[in-house]
């Protein structure tokens, strides 16, 4: 019960957080990085077949 | 306080806090902490072994590719679903019951376990083979077994260091790591300056004759691939700790991706370089130090080596002792650390490991790809980046997560699935490729995209997104309906399987259809059919083949069935007892592009199958449409399926009449009421006649079972919501008068009075309207409330409060659009009738539905209230004070 009461409150307080948008978010400038490094990963993946 | 206390004590608590949501404030990782952790954790002496493997495969140019490339690529994909494990503090382990079930993410973690641990065998092979190489080298022969007996001191002693528990593995990882570091940097020093650098750079390998250069760059990727996304079980419990979900991410990709890569090309530039010198490839960096420098080079590498090959197998028999503690939670630390070793010592034994390596990676990435595929999916595109944490630590009344006895079927069939997908495509044991193209993609980017998409095709079909989506509260969709989309025609290759579908629904009950003044009638034109229950659905395509039509359908027919398959049966969405104008548009476009335009005018089911009033307004847009309007009277679907007890009825016999009530001709000369007459007379129906009329049986012991939900006022001693019903009775519970219901629809009291049930039901609707004449009429319960604003999901709108009187409906609700509590007023006049439900798919219960533009709002009794909340005595109600019997 101890670990429930813990776990609650916890969990409760990361939502609120969430909430308040306390939370560090990747935002949408990061998934775009994410999103070209990837791309160029992948080019060069395929690059790599014509060595 | 014994030892062997304070290790379980420990263990305890690690798994206990390790369990645990790291709250912001506690997190201690920024960007450079977490990459140095997770550097450490990727850096080991297998690193080695992936160098020499992928040097035997493609030149050194590939080889960089697929080592830092392929590596960053597939770690910038499955890293992404990290980002939950940093926003909530939890590590993977948590979040993976949501998509396998708590009980299905215990076999998830043992397979997990079956095929990472294998790495650690890699390390106990390497300590032996460095062992035996260096003694060697100092001219000491070993017995025959040597070999085997130092790999499993190395599982012996790691074992021991992990059964010593926490602080005894702080310090190992803490010396285990710079001393790995400092090898590398020795191996690179040796290996770049002993032999000249184009040598590396323009290396190629001596390939077998038949060898494929373009299958090796392949393997080659995909061993970077399998390489990466199998080292994600031991990294999964590290972002959880870091301070910004960024920070988390990037830290996991280029901690494997250039760190561990690294590490990977240090090896295959060691294997190029003993190649070149000794003609022998080599992934022993002992060996290579003491052939290619000094032997006293060689032998403190050789302890170094020593000790980082044990202190990996004590850290790895450590990471899944407590990760295996956290999911056993019954079985002692010790035992499973033990198990762990056996694991190991049995590969050790059997002594192919090295040999398999590229198998074995391949294995792991075809169990973790699926895996990766799912937790992307899953996080993206379905739980839309939500998670409902309460479930997932499976707290007392939240069970959303519990799915089918702990095991979420979808999840584990979509692993099984995209694990078999792999071996289609490849076999890994005997490198056997079956089929070239996928193979292209490598076996893991293929599963990978294969279990995602099968898991997000999966999750599109109603049925399956509700069962995987239990949790939608946390994250529902609140887009409204877009009622003003234009309907697609009815699918022309979708109208055979749909009138097969029909065929096969009505042929027990053996449907007949007659048709009246139908010669030359051709789309467009307008059909008004009587509703009773769902078998209309299957009767209309029959009676009007071989066109095609357009329907008007409920939302809520949408969220059942899908969108998708609604939008090819040719059906318009919309809400009762509005006033759509939208609906108009689209009805008018139908007409104009030459269909069939469906509406059942009564727009419910027939509570005791008799037909409704119906209203103008139907005759108006008759007139306005200028088309042949057509009635369809389907008789005996309300007996085979009555809405107060969904189980069919075998015994019912279907009729239909298809008429054109009103020509193309007719339809403009004739005033609203005339063609309002005409209408209502061919959709005047009562089905407990036509199944006297026609001596249909039906015989079925439960026949009467939940007729007390139309039939709720007693006859003898008056009280409301008195009946109850068993079998083939219906029964007060007050004053025990019982009618027993026969064969033929007709109920029989004790003494032997006979009831016809439409006049027993429209009895009780005059004392209604007596209430609301003599204003004694008003309900005022409270209520639990769901709102449905689109095709994908009810919003739970909390308990509220729902009012009916003179004025008509207030309700009260959590209105999750503002996120406050508030009151919707429908006034008494906007409504002729409202939706009722006695037991809304068969497992909700009975409910009343009231919509707005962008909300239907289902409304049920709470268990105060369940006594007095009986939806026929709220239409009968709506109906009166709307203006029907006016």
């Amino acid at each position: 019960m101890e670990t429930d009461k813990e776990l609650e409150s916890r969990i409760d307080e990361i939502l609120i957080a969430e909430k308040e948008n306390k939370l560090h978010r990747m935002t949408k400038r990061d998934y775009i990085i994410a999103a070209i490094i990837t791309a160029i990963s992948l080019l060069g993946i395929i690059g790599g077949f014509f060595l | 306080m014994s030892r062997k206390h304070d290790v379980n004590k420990e263990i305890e608590n690690e798994v206990y806090c390790g369990t645990l949501p790291v709250l912001p404030k506690e997190r201690k990782y920024g960007f450079i902490d977490a990459l140095l952790v997770l550097s450490g954790y990727c850096i080991a002496t297998w690193s080695y072994t992936q160098g020499s493997y992928l040097a035997t495969l493609v030149g050194f140019k590939q080889l960089l590719i697929g080592a830092f490339l392929a590596a960053i690529f597939m770690l910038m994909v499955y890293q992404l679903p990290v980002i939950l494990s940093v926003r909530y503090g939890i590590d993977i382990w948590i979040w993976l019951r949501s998509v396998f079930g708590p009980k299905g993410n215990k076999i998830v973690t043992i397979i997990i376990i079956l095929v990472n641990f294998p790495w650690y065998a890699v390390c106990c092979e390497l300590f032996a083979d460095s062992m035996e190489n260096l003694l060697g080298l100092f001219g000491i022969q070993l017995f025959n077994g040597a070999h085997l007996v130092l790999s499993l001191s190395c599982v012996v002693v790691g074992t021991i260091i992990a059964l010593r528990g926490v602080g005894t593995i702080t310090w190992t990882t803490r010396i285990l790591v710079p001393l790995l570091l400092l090898v590398g940097v020795a191996v690179v020093v040796v290996g770049f300056t002993s032999v000249p650098m184009d040598v590396i750079w323009n290396y190629q390998p001596q390939l077998a004759g038949d060898a494929d250069k373009t299958v090796n760059y392949v393997l080659n990727i995909e061993a970077n691939f399998a390489f990466v996304i199998t080292l994600v079980g031991g990294m999964a419990e590290v972002p959880r700790l870091c301070k910004s979900e960024k920070s988390g991410y990037y830290a996991g990709v280029l901690g494997q991706g250039a760190a561990g890569s690294f590490f990977v090309v240090v090896g295959a530039v060691m294997a190029i370089a003993m190649q070149y010198v000794t003609g022998q490839m080599v992934d022993d960096p002992t060996l290579m130090m003491a052939t290619l420098s000094a032997p006293i080079l060689g032998l403190s590498s050789l302890l170094l080596v020593a000790f980082a090959n044990i202190g990996t197998q004590a850290v790895g028999s450590y990471i899944y002792g407590v990760m295996l503690k956290s999911t056993f939670k019954k079985i002692s630390y010790k035992t499973l650390v033990l198990v762990l070793g056996v694991y190991v010592a049995i590969l050790c034994v059997w002594g192919k490991i090295t040999e398999y390596f590229g198998s074995f990676l391949t294995i792991g990435a075809c169990v973790y790809a699926p895996l990766a595929a799912l937790l992307f999916v899953d996080f993206f595109l379905i739980r839309k980046q939500k998670l409902d944490l309460k479930s997932a630590y499976e707290l007392p009344g939240h069970n959303a997560y519990r799915y089918s006895k702990g095991f979420n079927i979808v999840g584990i069939i979509c692993l099984a699935l995209g694990f078999g997908f792999t071996l289609v495509i490849y076999d890994p044991i005997q490198g056997i490729i079956h089929n070239k193209i996928l193979f292209m993609l490598t076996p893991t980017l293929a599963s990978f995209i294969f279990t995602g998409v099968l898991y997000l095709l999966l999750s599109k079909i109603p049925g399956i997104r509700r069962y995987i989506r239990r949790d939608t509260y946390v994250s529902p969709d609140k887009r409204p309906f877009d009622r003003a989309k234009v309907p697609p025609r009815q699918n022309i290759f979708f109208l055979p399987l749909m009138w097969l579908l029909c065929k096969m629904a009505v042929s027990p009950y053996k449907l007949k259809i007659d048709k009246y003044n139908m010669e030359g009638i051709k789309p467009p034109f307008l059909v008004y059919g009587s509703h009773n229950s769902f078998m209309d659905f299957y009767v209309t395509p029959l009676a009007l083949k071989p066109y095609r039509a357009n329907y008007i359908s409920e939302l809520e027919g949408f969220e059942n069935f899908g969108e998708w398959i609604y939008r090819q049966a040719g059906c318009l969405g919309t809400r009762k007892f509005i006033n759509d104008q939208s609906l108009i548009r689209n009805i008018a476009r139908v007409i104009k592009r030459g269909d069939i335009m469906v509406i059942y005018p009564e727009a419910r089911y027939a509570n005791v199958g008799t037909n409704s009033h119906l209203t103008p307004s139907i005759a108006k847009l008759a007139k306005m449409l200028k088309v042949p309007v057509v009635t369809l009277n389907m008789q005996g679907n309300y007996l085979q399926q009555p809405i107060w007890n969904l189980k069919e009825r075998k015994g019912a016999r279907l009729h239909a009449d298809l008429k054109c009530v009103v020509t193309a001709e007719e339809v403009t000369k004739l005033s609203v009421d005339e063609i309002l007459g005409r209408i209502s007379k061919e959709l005047t129906y009562d089905e407990y006649k036509y199944q006297l009329d026609n001596k249909i049986v039906i015989d079925d012991e439960w026949r009467a079972e939940g007729l007390h939900y139309p039939l709720y006022k007693c006859r003898k001693c008056g009280k409301d919501f008195a009946m109850t019903s068993s079998g083939s009775k219906i029964t007060c519970k007050f004053c025990g008068d019982s009618y027993e219901m026969d064969e033929l629809g007709q109920l029989h009291s004790s003494s032997g009075e006979v009831i016809h049930i439409p006049d027993w039901y429209e009895w009780q609707r005059g004392f209604v309207h007596e209430e609301i004449r003599e204003g004694r009429y008003k309900l005022d319960i409270p209520v639990r409330v769901e709102a449905l604003p689109n095709s994908v999901n009810f919003v739970d709108c909390g308990i509220g409060r729902f009012i009916q009187d003179n004025d008509g409906f207030s309700l009260e609700f959590d209105n999750y659009r503002t996120e406050k509590h508030e009151t919707l007023k429908f006034p008494a006049k906007s409504m002729v009738s409202l939706h009722t439900e006695y037991d809304y798919r068969g497992k909700f219960g009975p409910c009343v539905t009231l919509s707005t533009y962008d909300d239907t709002f289902f409304i049920y009794p709470t268990e105060e209230s369940k006594d007095v909340f009986n939806p026929t005595k709220i239409q009968f109600a709506t109906e009166y004070l709307g203006g029907l019997y006016s």
